[in-house]
């Protein structure tokens, strides 16, 4: 399928679409379109935006889909994506905003949020899985996800995580370079 | 002047939340006291929504906000506020990646963060299974756990197919 901006907007618009529980199923709504189906881009690229998406303030799922976009056609593309994504949501709003109340008491659409629930913990830990395979290759990477994961549980900020692990990866290169240098 | 007050809230929150969904909610309840543009319950009624309706949360409530006090004109000023401030940023980190890729320190940053990037995702795994499962949905989430190793199949299945079980446990009061 050719990248262009109508055919970018539609595919985020999509994916917005399905956007449901939080913006975390971004991940794996995005492998499942732009890797599975459409090969605009891959796993890695995914699993690299999804965390520098999170070292960026805003929404989580806007900024993902802005690098990705960026990435298919620059700044166009950026657009395009973010604009899909934000489409259904807002569309959506505009049309309960008046009834907002009424809704929220209705039984089935409690039962529905219940059971939509599950999916999302699916769908989150199958991006894991997958980000696993492309993240986790070694021993320093295991230890970056486990100290990510339990400071994460600990409720340290996420930006926090994120840009001390990509400090890591620096001070872990550069060890090496030296020990490197020494043995030399 | 409305319009330009919105602008700015809502830019506050694209600029400064840090760590995505939930983390714009402090932010959200303190609009909530100091504007009359929704209440602290109708945000409370909104965040649950947000999970039912398309979209981040933080782009439903922006829209609601700014629908609630000036119509769609106030929706759309609102909702443009808050992703701009990223949409600035990821132009510039995406431009200084294209030209300093290669550069041996940047991959060894992006080798340290996308693991990072996996566990706190493991984490929200954790968290959100933790908080919210009876018996009935640990059984269902076993079931479409099965089923997601056996065979890959589209996200919207796994949605739709939860929904689904969501209407029939509500109806025999399992939820």
């Amino acid at each position: 399928m050719e990248k262009s901006f109508w055919n970018i907007y539609k595919t985020f618009f999509k994916v917005g679409t399905l956007l449901l529980g939080g913006g975390y199923v971004i991940l794996p709504l995005l492998q499942s379109e732009l890797v599975d189906k459409k090969k605009w881009s891959n796993h890695d690229e995914l699993c690299e935006y999804y965390a520098l998406g999170q070292s960026l303030p805003g929404i989580i799922a806007a900024n993902m889909s802005m690098f990705v976009g960026y990435k298919l056609t620059g700044q166009k593309g950026a657009f395009a994506a973010v604009t899909g994504i934000i489409s259904p949501a807002f569309l959506s709003i505009i049309l309960i905003a008046k009834i907002l109340e009424e809704l929220i008491n209705l039984k089935f659409i409690q039962s529905i949020f219940w059971g939509v629930g599950i999916g999302v913990v699916i769908l989150v830990l199958l991006a894991v899985k997958e980000m696993w395979n492309k993240s986790v290759i070694d021993k320093f990477s295991m230890a970056i996800f486990l100290a990510a994961f339990l400071l994460s549980c600990f409720k340290v900020s996420p930006v926090l995580v994120i840009i001390s692990s990509a400090f890591a990866g620096i001070l872990y290169y550069i060890i090496r370079e030296n020990r490197k240098g020494c043995e030399e | 002047m409305i319009f330009f007050k919105l602008f700015w809230e809502f830019f506050h929150i694209g600029l400064f939340s840090f760590g995505g969904g939930y983390a714009t909610l402090p932010f959200l309840y303190h609009i909530a006291e100091v504007q009359q543009w929704y209440t602290a319950k109708q945000l409370t009624d909104m965040v649950a929504v947000s999970s039912i309706t398309p979209g981040p949360v933080g782009v439903n409530v922006a829209t609601f906000a700014g629908f609630t006090t000036s119509g769609i004109l106030g929706a759309l000023v609102a909702t443009t506020a808050v992703v701009l401030p990223s949409y600035v940023l990821v132009i510039i980190v995406s431009k200084l990646l294209e030209k300093f890729r290669e550069n041996k320190y940047v991959q060894a940053a992006i080798y340290g963060l996308k693991p990072a990037g996996c566990g706190l995702l493991a984490a929200v795994a954790f968290r959100m299974f933790s908080e919210s499962f009876s018996i009935f949905g640990t059984l269902i989430f076993l079931i479409l756990l099965y089923i997601s190793f056996k065979s890959k199949r589209d996200p919207l299945f796994y949605l739709g197919v939860s929904a689904l079980t969501g209407l029939v446990a509500g109806f025999f009061h399992l939820t």
